[in-house]
């Protein structure tokens, strides 16, 4: 009898939880989660390095970013993927930065399988205008191209010399973005949250890479390629898809 | 035993009296303390459904006493300047979209400073620090150099608030704005909050623009429109047949990223060779030297002369000197392409800017110095 007041004021607020509340902060663990941008596995240096291309030229790069887009955990025994973050945007612009920018998160312990995210805006996000959110938040008017085209998922910005006379003159402008170039990445890596010690992820994106890979590159010294911002599709979504699939992921 | 007991006791007292201080007659009251009213209003800013919703500062909540407040200090040039002849509205003109109309803005003792006076619309929706540099992260800590920088007020922050303390009308109105009960409360934190609370509320969204592309009340012009369409917000930029886009920089509808970049305006052999480093001066990384803030372009036909440093006294000028392309320093803005533009081009693309003009603001009364 004693027990049944305490019993009876407990069971309503049990019932207020909701089955998919999956985040305790009582129970879960703080994970770190870099991420890291290179150029040819060199870590990448915003305006301070000097990097080669393909076509034998150099340059410099000035900016690189990309949305990512339902970050999630991958639980090892198939259960419902954690999710980390809806949308972020990962940018590199300063000469000031280091090639790798961290983040935390809360997650549950337990074993997982890997990583998947979405590279650019989703959908149903990409739907929404700036207006709608804080003028601080991820989705701004400065990523938004218009009403009809929508966020920039991902920026490649450089300056390259393509004369061999000391000047980086030759500016180089890939802005990339639209729903039917959404991609869903997912990248497999065993790890363990919790325990002894809960590793850091790393999370890797190569500019070259995205620039030229796979037996694939294209000419910088052409004007046609030096500036797309949706115009030039063929290499929006050469550069896109190559961005999309180089992304690694290592477990420290 | 009764009677010893009383005269003892009587003369006890009267020796305990005697040691009391000789009452003056007078009550001890405190000159410093404010009386009225102390429950600052909460104030939520009126924003356009087509604007962003503003940026909070927890550190400086608006309230409509704070905002008032504010108002009167921006205008008082009897607070701010030593002979009473300049305050912030003497740099911030109402009718020039709260700038000047000077290259660079010129100071209490008649010399010019170092940059122009920026427009002082929609800051509320500014993520990235404040003045071309962004020197400062609040908006209510930008106020506090000019009032000491000798190329503006040239005044010091102590005479400001003896000023202030001693007015008959400020303490009660910093108790309204702040709930403070003593004079010896008003600060230069205060002081600069206030004043940052009426300038967050300096909105400029009723432009002929806004009015045809979010409000649906009005219509272009077949020169604005194609100056918008085919120039301002061109996406695809087959090389060197059309402007490249004004819109990416200057993106509707705040038109400015408020980003620092070097826009290629300045030619220089190298990065260490900028007279005014900007941005560079505050992060004291020589890649950031020559980049400064991408200011908005509303009300761009009132805010001339232009750049950071007034360089170009016309719309034209600017125009033509972003179609140049650059100098080639190995920091300019790889946007920065140089184009081609017909006369009618031109002529559309300036039209289009100015129908970035927000005439209601220039007049409003909100804004205009108080009664």
């Amino acid at each position: 009898m004693k027990y049944l007041l305490p019993l009876l004021v407990l069971l309503p607020l049990l019932g207020c939880l909701d089955d998919d509340d999956q985040l305790d902060p009582l129970r879960d663990v703080q994970f770190t989660l870099n991420y890291r941008a290179t150029y040819g596995g060199d870590p990448l240096g915003i305006q301070r390095e000097t990097y080669g291309y393909p076509t034998g030229d150099s340059l410099k790069v000035l900016l690189f970013q990309y949305y990512v887009s339902d970050l999630e955990l991958l639980p090892a025994d198939g259960d419902d993927a954690v999710r980390l973050a809806e949308i972020d945007l990962i940018r590199w612009m300063s000469a000031a930065e280091d090639a790798t920018q961290q983040r935390t998160y809360l997650v549950p312990p337990g074993d997982y399988r890997g990583l998947r995210f979405g590279l650019g805006v989703k959908p149903s996000l990409n739907a929404r205008d700036p207006s709608e959110f804080a003028a601080n938040y991820v989705l701004n008017e400065a990523e938004f191209w218009g009403p009809s085209t929508r966020y920039v998922f991902a920026k490649i910005e450089a300056n390259a010399m393509l004369e061999d006379d000391g000047r980086f003159d030759t500016g180089l402008s890939y802005h990339m973005g639209s729903d039917a170039l959404y991609r869903t990445v997912s990248l497999e890596q065993p790890f363990t949250v919790g325990g002894n010690e809960t590793p850091t992820l790393t999370l890797t994106a190569d500019v070259l890479r995205a620039l030229s890979g796979n037996g694939q590159t294209f000419d910088i010294t052409s004007p046609d390629k030096q500036t797309v911002h949706g115009g030039n599709q063929e290499v929006a979504t050469g550069i896109w898809n190559r961005l999309a699939g180089q992304f690694t992921l290592s477990v420290e | 035993m009764v009677r010893q007991f009383l005269i003892t006791g009587t003369l006890i007292l009267l020796a305990a009296m005697g040691c009391q201080e000789e009452p003056t007659g007078e009550v001890t009251i405190d000159e410093g303390a404010i009386t009225g009213p102390a429950s600052p209003t909460p104030y939520a800013l009126e924003v356009p459904a087509y604007f962003p919703a503003p940026i909070d500062d927890p550190e400086n909540p608006l309230s409509e006493e704070g905002i008032a407040l504010g108002r009167h200090l921006f205008y008082d040039a009897g607070i701010f300047s030593t002979e009473g002849t300049m305050s912030c509205a003497t740099c911030h003109k109402q009718e020039l979209a709260f700038t000047d109309g000077f290259g660079r803005a010129i100071g209490v003792r008649g010399e010019p400073g170092l940059r122009s006076a920026m427009s002082l619309v929609n800051l509320a929706f500014n993520p990235n620090g404040f003045n071309w540099d962004g020197s400062e992260e609040k908006l209510w800590r930008q106020a506090i150099h000019p009032v000491e920088d000798m190329l503006e007020l040239d005044n010091d922050w102590e005479e400001v608030i003896h000023k202030l303390r001693e007015h008959e009308d400020y303490p009660a109105r910093f108790r309204a704005a702040f709930g403070i009960d003593n004079k010896e409360e008003i600060n230069q934190e205060l002081t600069v909050k206030a004043l940052a609370q009426f300038q967050r509320t300096i909105i400029s969204a009723n432009s002929k623009f806004d009015r045809v592309f979010y409000q649906n009340t009005d219509f272009f012009t077949e020169e604005e429109q194609l100056g918008a369409d085919s120039l301002f917000f061109v996406e695809n930029v087959p090389p060197g047949t059309l402007h490249p886009g004004c819109g990416h920089c200057h993106n509707a509808p705040q038109f400015g990223d408020n980003k620092f970049k070097n826009n290629g305006i300045t030619d220089v052999a190298s990065i260490y060779d900028f007279v005014d480093k900007g941005r560079g001066d505050i992060t004291g990384n020589p890649f950031d030297n020559g980049k400064f803030r991408t200011p908005t372009l509303r009300n761009i036909a009132l805010t001339a002369p232009y750049m950071h440093d007034g360089r170009f006294a016309t719309l034209e000028e600017v125009i033509d000197d972003y179609a140049a392309g650059g100098h080639g320093v190995e920091n300019e803005d790889p946007n920065i392409t140089g184009f081609t533009l017909t006369d009618r081009e031109k002529r559309a693309l300036l039209a289009f800017l100015n129908t970035l003009t927000d005439e209601s603001l220039l007049t409003d009364p909100r804004f205009a110095p108080p009664e």
